[in-house]
């Protein structure tokens, strides 16, 4: 746990139209973390793409874990990071 | 679900499609103005029976969409006697439903291509595997080439901005120096379907 805000990077398929995803977690992200996130860096790339990173750790990789992230998990790393509770 | 004339008739056409698309247009016209065809291909379109019809499956977001339908595009504007309406995956899943890749995924651009009366003929898929198997050849060429940009199957946020920056343009350079082959395997590979199906 760091208490620092966090940096998330969203790295995600342009070719394949995975932007409504990108965007719709990022939205997510700044409503319920605010200025606790240092910075959402959104990548567009290719080859089927959807990877997730908190503070550099992937939380989630469309190769390695399939599909796209549930957005609770993406939530709860980036709150294991910051060592915040859950917003009421 | 049986495909009808009702149900055709929904269908847009290509120029439509063009028309209608809300992002790539751009690219998409570019890549039909640099669509070499073949001439087998052609005689071979043209040598199908009258009243073919050619089912697309499509979205404008998608690159495989973009790289690929302007082909079957061009070689609609040589045979007009093809029928070519375009359906938004999105909106007809049903008709996705029919023709997944690999029975499980929904892949695009599709081409079904029909008689008269609706019988199917065949169908195509994506793009040709041997465009994805050269890409991957070429993509592990570069990453060979460049040991800063570090293993093809790691994240790429990881990466520093600019060497990301370069890979990301080295990347498109391939795909952009691989067009002629890709548009000439797709070519191929329609060639191949329609002397299958010649009636």
């Amino acid at each position: 746990v760091t208490g620092k805000p966090v940096k998330v990077k969203i790295t995600y398929c342009a070719e394949c139209g995975y932007e409504p995803q990108a965007l719709d977690l990022t939205k997510a992200l700044m409503y319920e973390f605010g200025t606790q996130i240092a910075a959402i860096e959104i990548i567009p790339w290719e080859s089927g793409t959807f990877d997730v990173s908190v503070d550099g750790e992937l939380v989630h990789s469309m190769r390695r874990d399939g599909g796209f992230p549930q957005q609770a998990t993406v939530k709860s790393a980036v709150r294991s990071r910051i060592g915040s509770a859950p917003a009421v | 679900m049986t495909l009808d004339r009702a149900r055709w008739d929904k269908g847009i056409t290509y120029d439509a499609f063009k028309g209608a698309m809300t992002r790539n247009q751009e690219r998409f016209a570019q890549n039909e103005s640099r669509v070499t065809l073949d001439p087998e291909t052609v005689r071979q379109f043209r040598s199908l029976p009258e009243g073919v019809r050619i089912l697309v499956l499509a979205e404008d977001w998608c690159g495989d969409v973009v790289a690929n339908l302007p082909v079957l595009g061009r070689l609609a504007q040589e045979v007009p006697t093809l029928d070519v309406r375009v359906f938004l995956r999105d909106q007809n899943l049903d008709l996705m439903e029919r023709w997944l890749n690999q029975g499980k995924y929904q892949s695009i651009p599709v081409f079904v291509f029909f008689d008269r009366d609706f019988r199917e003929l065949g169908h195509w898929i994506e793009r040709p595997a041997s465009v994805t198997e050269r890409r991957a050849q070429e993509r592990r060429k570069i990453f060979a080439a460049h040991p800063e940009f570090g293993s093809p199957d790691a994240p790429v946020d990881q990466l520093p901005e600019d060497v990301r920056t370069r890979l990301q343009a080295e990347l498109q350079k391939m795909r952009d120096d691989m067009v002629p082959f890709a548009n000439a395997e797709v070519q191929r590979e329609l060639r191949d379907l329609v002397s299958r199906v010649a009636v």
